[in-house]
Parts: C-alpha cells; structure tokens; sequence
C-alpha cells in the first residue's frame, strides 16, 4: 500500500492548522477554565459526600478522569458532521467524490494533520498539567501502553459514528440539528460529562453494551488502573476493537446506500 | 437624517422576522431535527444532574431541587440570546468572505440589520423546557409564589440575559480583529454552561473574576447600545 498520499493530506492538515495559531490559545484558555470549574465543582461534591471513595472513584480518579475526557474531546472532535454536510450544501461533494481516493479515507486523512498538532499543543500539555495538579495520581506504567492503544481505536470508532451521523446529512440536509444530537448522545453515554461509574447499575449496563463508551471511558479507565489485570485489560481492548470493526464496515455500507440517492443543489 | 424610533425599528423586524421564517419553513426536516436535538441537549443536562444527585446528597448545601432552580433558570436566561442573536455564528463567515459589506450599506442600524435578519426558532423550545423545570423546582423547594418574588424573578431573568447577550456579541466581534472567532464563541457558551452551578463552589479568587468579568462586559455592551 503507498502511503505518501496520505502523508501528504497529514502534512497538509497540519500547515493549514498551524495558520490559526490564537486559536491554539484560545483553546488553551477554553480548557484551564474548564479545569477550574471542573476542579471546584467536584471539590465540593466530594467534600459534601463525607466520604473518599465514591462508586469506586476518588476525587482525583473523577478530576483525571474528566479532565482528560475533555482533552480527548478537543482532540478528536474533527468536525466531520459539519465538513459533510457543508459540503453537500455547497456541492463542495461533488470534487471531493471525484477524487482518486475513497471519500471516507480522504476525510479522515485530511485531519490527522490536526490530530498531530492538537496532541502536541493541547493533549500533552493538559495531560502534563493534570499529572502535576494530580501530584503523579496517574499511574505511570505499562497502562500507559495500553492507553495509546486504546485511543487509537476509540479515534477510528469516533470518526466511524462521526462518519455514518455525517452520511445522514445527505438525507436530510440538516447539520446542526443532527450533530448536536449526536454530540449529546455521545458525550452523555461514553462518559465525558459524568464518569461511567456513577451511573445506576441498570442503565450502566445498558451503556456498556453501546459503542459509545468505547470512546472515552474505555480508554480513561484502562489510563487510571494502576494495576492492570491481563483480563479486564483484553476484554476491555476487545471490545473497542469489535466496535472498531462493525462501525467502520457499517459506515462504510450506508455511505455506499447512500450515495445512489445523492441529491447536490447549486455546486 | 430623522431620528428613527422604536416603532420604526420594530416594523422593520417583523418584516425580516417573516422573511427568515419563510426561507425556513422551506426546510421543515431541518428545523424538526434541530428542536429534537435542542430537546436532546436540555434533557441530556438534566439527566447528567440525576445522576450526580444519586451519588451525592448534596453539592456545597445545594439540595437536588435548588440546583435544578439554577439549571431552569439559566435556560430561561439564555432565551433570548438562543433566538435573537444567533447570526453571530456566521459573523465570522461573513467578515471572512467580505459578505458583511452588504450590512455596512443598509441605512439601518447596523448591529440591529445584521442581528434581526436570524431567528431561532428552536430556542422556544428551549425556553418551555427551561419555564417547566423552574416551575417544578419552584414547587419543590416550597418557595412562596407572590407578586414581589414573580417580579424579582422576572428582573433577575432580565439582566441575566443581558449578560449572556453582552458575553456572545463582544465574542463573536472579535472576529474583527483575529478571523477564526469560533473558539472565542464557543468559549463563551462553555462559560456559560457553568453559570447553572451556584458560585459558592469556586474559591474567593476565582468567584472575584467570574463576577467582575461579568460587570466588564456588561458595561461595555451598554455603552455600544
């Protein structure tokens, strides 16, 4: 397989997200603000429980856990939804589906430029400062390993969910409606606004066997144990790597239904 | 020139305001979609208190019911810029790619022209949504419902949503000066977000720079009017 073009959209995103330097800033802002409100938040949430541990989380558990999620967020969010739909409305689409290389890969490989770029100026440097605020709470070891792996796989799951919410524009020729659902649905069941552990037993169930929480609270719990069982560790990674799959074979298959029906106006 | 009042103003609004509804209406799905996701996002927040609440007894003091009082009242308070103000999304489409000339020549308030041409329908929803979480919060603190607490309420809501509007326009006016203002905005809205926890939470320092930052922009947007 010949790499170079994609290598090349990934040098490409990354010149065109280094243009935007204060936006890096802005973010940046965005995510100590948002470090503060969670810290004191939660602060005062365990100081009102009178206990340490809560659903088996401590407060620095839930603070690294929420913190990261956020960063995971910032880092994988890619816009998909909007640049597809935009590019219907626009009949950008129609350029974009003659080019020599398969639609879904060409978008994808047109971000990893940000992918580099946002990891070196707002995940490590949200992840350094946590870690330090933490004081080391963040177990350095072999879980860090499978962190990186995990994340890899719940970047491919996210792009697939983004990809198939996308194709649903061509239906209906709505974006914001469709992307904020989807962002809702996303960030509530995968656990980035209320860590996992806090759900009532039955509707976590129910959570678990979703592919959302393949997203971040899989790669968040697997970071946080210190300790990995090979178990847990195997089953959690397995099931990432299923929902990998299947999302990405049904993305695959709904944008091939769906491109027969296809309608561009203007373009 | 004549002096225009308010009548004028109001007339011209009600035209662009038909305008705007018709050129939605032509995309019914779209606007269908858009209510449910708004319906999805207020219920997603008040699941995400739930849940908090079957973990905790309380946060700081704040019983489950005060903090969903906060959480009504905030989504009322965002009303009116969830539905006046919405073009100042595009703002920065618009300066980017040189459309807002057109604004410049209308012999028309500027800021008012560019603001009425949106409305955001969706935003009602938002706001039932927000009336019927204060009404039932309102009922379970067993808070008395007298004329004097109505019209405090209905001040308090006022100026709250003169802050949130001051917030977002200064926001999305930045794009004046730097183009890509989307993260400005968008950290705008997160800073409102936090406006549904009560700000005893936050340290004295943090507490001070919340409200003086406030005040700052509160002052400013008078002064633009």
């Amino acid at each position: 397989m010949n790499l170079k073009k994609y290598f090349t959209l990934t040098r490409a995103g990354m010149i065109e997200a280094l243009q935007f330097r204060l936006s890096f800033i802005m973010i940046a802002v965005g995510n100590v603000l948002y470090l503060i409100v969670v810290y004191f938040l939660w602060k005062s949430i365990y100081a009102s429980a009178g206990t340490d541990v809560v659903s088996g989380m401590t407060f620095t558990d839930t603070l690294i856990y929420l913190v990261l999620a956020t960063a995971l967020f910032n880092f994988m969010e890619m816009y998909t939804v909007w640049e597809i739909g935009r590019s219907i409305q626009s009949g950008k689409i129609v350029l974009d589906l003659l080019k020599p290389i398969e639609y879904r890969k060409y978008l994808f490989w047109s971000y990893t430029g940000s992918f580099v770029t946002q990891f070196f100026l707002t995940f490590l440097p949200t992840f350094i400062i946590v870690a330090a605020v933490t004081h080391g709470a963040i177990p350095l070891g072999i879980n860090l390993l499978f962190f990186v792996l995990s994340v890899v796989m719940a970047v491919s799951v996210n792009y697939s969910i983004d990809f198939l919410v996308g194709t649903i524009c061509l239906y209906t020729e709505s974006i914001w409606g469709i992307n904020i659902m989807k962002q809702v649905i996303v960030l509530l069941l995968s656990g980035a606004t209320v860590p996992l552990a806090f759900f009532p037993e039955g509707l976590r169930k129910i959570v678990m066997l979703l592919p959302f929480q393949s997203v971040y609270n899989a790669p968040l719990t697997l970071l946080l144990d210190g300790s990995p069982q090979t178990g847990t560790v195997l089953k959690t990674l397995g099931t990432q790597l299923f929902w990998c799959v299947t999302m990405t074979l049904l993305s695959k298959l709904f944008w091939k239904l769906s491109l027969r029906k296809i309608t561009v106006n203007g373009g | 020139m004549k002096k225009r009042n308010i009548r004028f103003y109001l007339r011209i609004y009600r035209k662009i305001l038909a305008q705007d509804l018709k050129s939605k209406m032509s995309y019914r799905a779209d606007f269908i979609i858009s209510t449910v996701g708004m319906i999805f996002t207020n219920i997603s927040g008040f699941i995400g208190f739930w849940i908090l609440f079957r973990n905790f007894p309380s946060i700081n003091g704040w019983s489950y019911y005060e903090m969903l009082f906060l959480y009504g009242f905030s989504l009322v308070s965002l009303t009116p810029v969830q539905c006046l103000f919405d073009n100042n999304w595009s703002l920065r489409q618009n300066v980017y790619t040189g459309d807002f000339i057109k604004y410049c020549f209308r012999p028309i308030n500027l800021f008012f022209y560019y603001q009425s041409e949106v409305f955001d329908i969706k935003g009602l929803g938002q706001l039932a949504f927000g009336i019927g979480t204060l009404a039932y919060a309102w009922g379970k603190i067993g808070l008395a419902f007298t004329p004097l607490m109505l019209l405090k309420m209905i001040v308090f809501l006022l100026t709250a949503s003169l802050i949130m509007i001051a917030m977002q326009n200064a926001a999305a006016a930045a794009c004046f000066w730097i183009q890509n203002s989307f993260y400005i905005l968008d950290l705008a809205v997160r800073f409102k977000d936090y406006a549904k926890y009560p700000i005893t939470i936050f340290g004295p320092v943090f507490r001070f720079i919340f409200i003086s930052s406030f005040r700052w922009r509160l002052s400013r947007t008078i002064r633009a009017l």
